[in-house]
């Protein structure tokens, strides 16, 4: 990333351009018309105008400042993230206990871990554990399998 | 409401209320000792499993995971030199010296009985505050309810660490998430974009646990420590012995006098009073030569000042609805969850939940010496426990938290969205606390504001020639808020 367009300045830039859109939104919206305090976008049309005058001036501030932000290990972070999206999208079809193993397997690999034992009890253990405990102990089931009747 | 504590006692004296409670501290405790958890997380952590119990364990629960959370965090700080949450790190100043010197077990001691004395006294404080200043608020109208979330709305301003103006956006995105859903007065859905699940608007516990627990899994991710953490010996709790305490009791009781003067005060925080009254009592105490060195005035004054603050916090909390920090802001929306509206007219309503809840922590406290002694020597190897083994844990019990509380998996996309942003906000500056606050205040900032409007013919002007109590407030929240600009102008005049 260039040094004008840093992580802050983007990040900044977004939140200002995401105000800007929804502000715009609220006018091609539909309602009732019935006025003043009564229309539902009387209330968010403030805060966002609020927003939006709080977002610009971030941007100021943003491109005025150096650009502290410590270098982080990325890679990690994104796949835990894509696992967890992926994760949640699967786990009402294929149930808590496989998708919770799978998800666990993969951040474990994704900090570095590299011993296969560990690597598959901890997952294991941790999504066993609140199988049973909400399935059996306090009866409130999780998402169950297609494949296993039991997890 | 004071009249129902013996109807309140009767609710927590059972085997199941003594229950919640002894495990719930002790929960709390383990992960208060566990660094980089902290009490918001803990809570947030918790609050699903509340939610198949009845309003007053469920309420409880939490109060001792949060009471509990605060004291354990004084456990790493001494025994690692890490504080497990953010309210023990001036602990480690003189904590962990104390444990390199050998004195582990009394370090212990020492942080244990001040956070149990800072404790006791702040849920003394809060029995009898809080009725007081809800009674007062009990005749507010909308415009008055207006002002005082506005005046609740500053505490933004001390909550946001770093940069103001970040913590600002943070907390009118939280407001704006607020109004996502139907409209409160004509029922029409806003912000939807054609998604049906978003009728009822965000859940609140999702974004919650999303912005604190797996951002933090991910802010974790991204800086993962290897390696095992090194221990210092020991062998159990000390307390001190009587003749210790000499010369110390005026320095304990101004502790927790600042304590639980802070915490009433929105927003300030158990870490800022932890290192106001550290800094007192460097200042004050004829030991002063050797603070920072492992001395027990310093631990005093750091532990008793964030214990004393759980209970201060929950003034304005139970009395007026307004949460002054993230993880009250947690409890007002666990209240939500289980049917109860937080708000001015929370005690009178519910009077017996509340003494419920007053008595009970005042029980939390006092249990913190005895289970904090059987605890500590558990959570020492707890200490060792691979991070890596830890965000998996987390990650899977948010999942299972979010999921429970409705039910649909959009909520765990929810969940997962808040994360994401909530890292990526983290990382660039923005506070997460002032999000929550925004988002737990919104709704009623909204429908108070729109009522008055209403009431008033849209003028503004009026909200304040016939409201002298708005006024102060409004004035009030105006003054808070010009307070950073006013003292950086001061500084940019002083250099």
């Amino acid at each position: 990333m260039s040094a004008l367009l840093s992580e802050r300045r983007v990040v900044s830039l977004i939140i200002l351009m995401l105000t800007v859109g929804l502000i715009l939104s609220t006018f091609g919206l539909e309602f009732s018309d019935l006025g003043g305090a009564f229309s539902p976008m009387f209330f968010p049309r403030i805060i966002l105008g609020v927003l939006l005058v709080l977002a610009a001036l971030n941007v100021v501030i943003d491109l005025l400042a150096n650009d502290t932000a410590k270098p982080i290990e990325l890679l990690p972070v994104m796949i835990i993230s894509g696992a967890f999206l992926g994760y949640v999208l699967l786990l009402p079809t294929v149930g808590y206990f496989i998708s919770s193993v799978c998800v666990g397997i993969i951040i474990l690999l994704a900090l570095g871990l590299r011993n296969p034992v560990q690597i598959l009890l901890v997952p294991v253990c941790s999504a066993g554990a609140l199988v049973g405990l909400f399935n059996h102990v306090l009866k409130m089931p999780l998402p169950n399998s297609p494949f296993f009747w039991w997890i | 409401m004071i009249q129902s504590i013996p109807e309140a006692l009767s609710l927590i004296l059972t085997f199941e209320g003594m229950l919640v409670l002894t495990l719930g501290t002790m929960l709390g405790i383990i992960l208060g000792a566990l660094p980089g958890i902290g009490s918001t997380v803990a809570v947030a952590m918790i609050l699903p499993f509340t939610l198949t119990m009845s309003q007053a364990p469920a309420i409880l629960l939490l109060l001792a995971i949060y009471a509990g959370s605060v004291y354990g965090g004084s456990i790493s700080a001494i025994l690692i030199n890490t504080p497990g949450t953010p309210q023990s790190a001036a602990t480690c100043l003189d904590g962990y010296p104390m444990a390199q010197r050998g004195e582990a077990g009394k370090a212990l001691g020492w942080s244990t009985i001040a956070s149990v004395c800072g404790g006791l006294f702040s849920a003394v404080v809060l029995i009898f505050a809080a009725p007081q200043l809800a009674a007062f608020a009990l005749n507010f109208g909308p415009i008055e309810t207006f002002a005082l979330i506005l005046l609740g709305l500053t505490c933004i301003v001390s909550v946001s660490e770093g940069s103001l103006i970040k913590g600002l956006i943070a907390g009118f995105i939280g407001i704006f998430l607020s109004t996502v859903g139907g409209d409160p007065i004509t029922g029409e859905a806003r912000f939807t974009f054609g998604q049906f699940q978003l009728i009822a608007g965000f859940n609140l516990l999702a974004v919650v646990i999303g912005v604190f627990a797996l951002s933090e899994v991910l802010i974790r991710a991204a800086a993962l420590r290897d390696g095992d953490t090194p221990l210092v010996d020991f062998d159990g709790i000390v307390l001190p012995k009587l003749r210790e305490w000499k010369g110390r009791i005026k320095g304990l009781v101004k502790s927790v006098l600042i304590g639980t003067g802070i915490g009433i005060l929105p927003g300030t925080g158990a870490a800022t009073a932890a290192f106001i009254s550290y800094a007192e009592a460097r200042r004050s105490a004829p030991t002063r030569d050797n603070f920072g060195k492992g001395e027990p005035d310093g631990l005093i004054a750091s532990e008793s000042a964030n214990n004393a603050v759980t209970g201060g916090a929950l003034v304005p909390t139970m009395a007026l609805g307004i949460p002054g920090d993230a993880i009250t802001a947690v409890m007002l929306a666990t209240l939500t969850l289980h049917g109860v509206t937080p708000g001015i007219r929370l005690m009178t309503e519910n009077p017996v939940l509340m003494a419920a809840i007053f008595s009970g922590f005042f029980v939390i406290n006092l249990m913190l010496l005895p289970l904090g002694m059987l605890v500590s020597r558990m959570a020492a190897p707890i200490l060792r426990i691979k991070e890596a083994y830890m965000l998996v844990m987390i990650t899977l019990l948010c999942t299972v938290g979010v999921y429970f509380v409705r039910g649909i998996p959009f909520d765990l996309l929810v969940m997962a969205g808040a994360g994401i942003l909530g890292f990526t906000l983290r990382r660039q500056g923005y506070p997460m606390a002032p999000l929550v606050i925004g988002m737990v205040l919104g709704p009623t900032l909204e429908i108070s504001l729109r009522q008055g409007l209403i009431i008033t013919d849209g003028s503004f002007a009026a909200f304040f020639v016939g409201h002298p109590i708005a006024a102060v407030l409004v004035a009030a929240a105006f003054g808070i808020l010009s307070l950073p600009f006013v003292r950086m102008l001061k500084n940019r005049k002083a250099s």
